[in-house]
């Protein structure tokens, strides 16, 4: 008896559900939707396209300019320090191209459980690569920074003649100091933005799948 | 092979779009609208359509699709779908009978209690109501049969709490 009552309740609901009227008529025009969807994907593919480019060609741009500085500037630590910043660029290039390379797959045919797995490993490597950004880029990119301005001696000890160069060095210790407390402040800025998009964007949302996951044992 | 392709979407929207909505009403939260998160779930159809390797029933498929967009939407993952025009060609009828039918009340309670449930449990809410068996919403949502009925026991009592009081 009672298990019919719960039936019933049951059969109920999904009458309910299945039968309101509160979910609209729903009119498609599929040709058209179609056409409208493929224009979607090309404006999507190209936003990412554009994207991409962008990240790469600040790296692209550095390598340029310090390939130059390479060539043009004598003195032997500014040389080394330009060396190490190529490095870096064609490092931070990589990991861009792997890091999407990573997210491409979008994961929407698998399980709901599985689904939540791949999303949360992906977010796992964004914290990791925030980590990376806040620490591992920005103490080296300053390392190398102090390495090139500490390197900067008098263009006349070396014979070298560069009419921007001459004008601006040899830099005073004082100057020195400044521009390297001025970068400080940069990287410890650039450190700060990176906490907090971690804490206040991927954090969250990872918290979030882990309850779904924990709730899913339960 | 185009017009195939074609006519099979259009067969997929027309057999599920109803489904697709009342699990879009289910999971959007604003800023999102369902007719937002609907939109995004035909399009991600639209796109992975070419992948469908027919191992699982289309219904099966559309159903992982469209629970995950919206839990991903949910939780914010997604952004592709926020602040992006709609498509001119997806048309939202308004129902004739609006609030006042009771069917249209009861309707709301029921939706009001399972937004109260979490995401995991509104979907297996979500297709226990669309009258799948265990078995398919295995597939769909990656549980056991087992684990599913165990859940759904409780899940059906803290919705039975949730709803006979509204519809004193």
């Amino acid at each position: 008896m009672h298990s019919a009552k719960i039936n019933m309740r049951e059969e109920d609901l999904k009458n309910i559900w299945n039968n309101s009227t509160q979910v609209p008529e729903i009119s498609i025009d599929v040709h058209s939707l179609i056409d409208e969807m493929n224009i979607k994907i090309s404006s999507l593919q190209k936003k990412i396209r554009l994207r991409d480019i962008r990240e790469i060609a600040a790296s692209i741009i550095g390598i340029i300019i310090y390939s130059y500085l390479l060539y043009e500037v004598p003195f032997p630590l500014t040389k080394l320090a330009s060396i190490l910043s190529i490095l870096w660029f064609i490092t931070v290039i990589l990991l861009f191209t792997k890091s999407r390379l990573d997210n491409a797959e979008n994961g929407l045919l698998l399980s709901v459980q599985e689904q939540l797995v791949q999303q949360k490993n992906l977010m796992c490597k964004q914290v990791k690569l925030i980590n990376l950004a806040a620490y591992w880029y920005s103490i080296p990119s300053f390392i190398i920074n102090l390495i090139f301005i500490v390197g900067l001696e008098s263009p006349s000890d070396y014979s070298w003649t560069n009419k921007i160069a001459n004008s601006v060095l040899p830099l005073s210790m004082n100057m020195k100091a400044v521009t390297l407390i001025g970068l400080v402040f940069f990287y410890a800025f650039i450190i700060w933005i990176n906490k907090r998009a971690l804490s206040r964007d991927l954090k969250p949302i990872l918290a979030k799948i882990v309850l779904i996951q924990t709730s899913i044992k339960e | 092979m185009t017009n195939t392709f074609d006519r099979e979407f259009e067969d997929i929207l027309e057999k599920n779009k109803l489904k697709i909505f009342r699990i879009c009403k289910i999971y959007a939260v604003n800023p999102i609208e369902p007719q937002d998160l609907f939109q995004e779930v035909i399009l991600q159809i639209w796109i992975s359509l070419g992948k469908y390797q027919g191992k699982s029933t289309i219904d099966t498929w559309v159903y992982k699709i469209a629970l995950n967009v919206c839990m991903r939407s949910k939780m914010k993952l997604n952004r592709s779908n926020e602040q992006t025009g709609r498509f001119e060609s997806i048309h939202f009828l308004a129902a004739e009978n609006q609030i006042d039918h009771s069917d249209d009340l009861k309707f709301k309670y029921l939706q009001e209690c399972i937004k109260t449930l979490n995401s995991v449990d509104a979907s297996l809410m979500v297709l226990h109501l669309d009258d799948l068996p265990y078995k398919k919403i295995a597939v769909i949502t990656g549980l056991t049969e087992n684990h599913i009925a165990v859940k759904m026991k409780r899940i059906r009592k803290t919705l039975m709490e949730c709803i006979q009081p509204k519809l004193i």
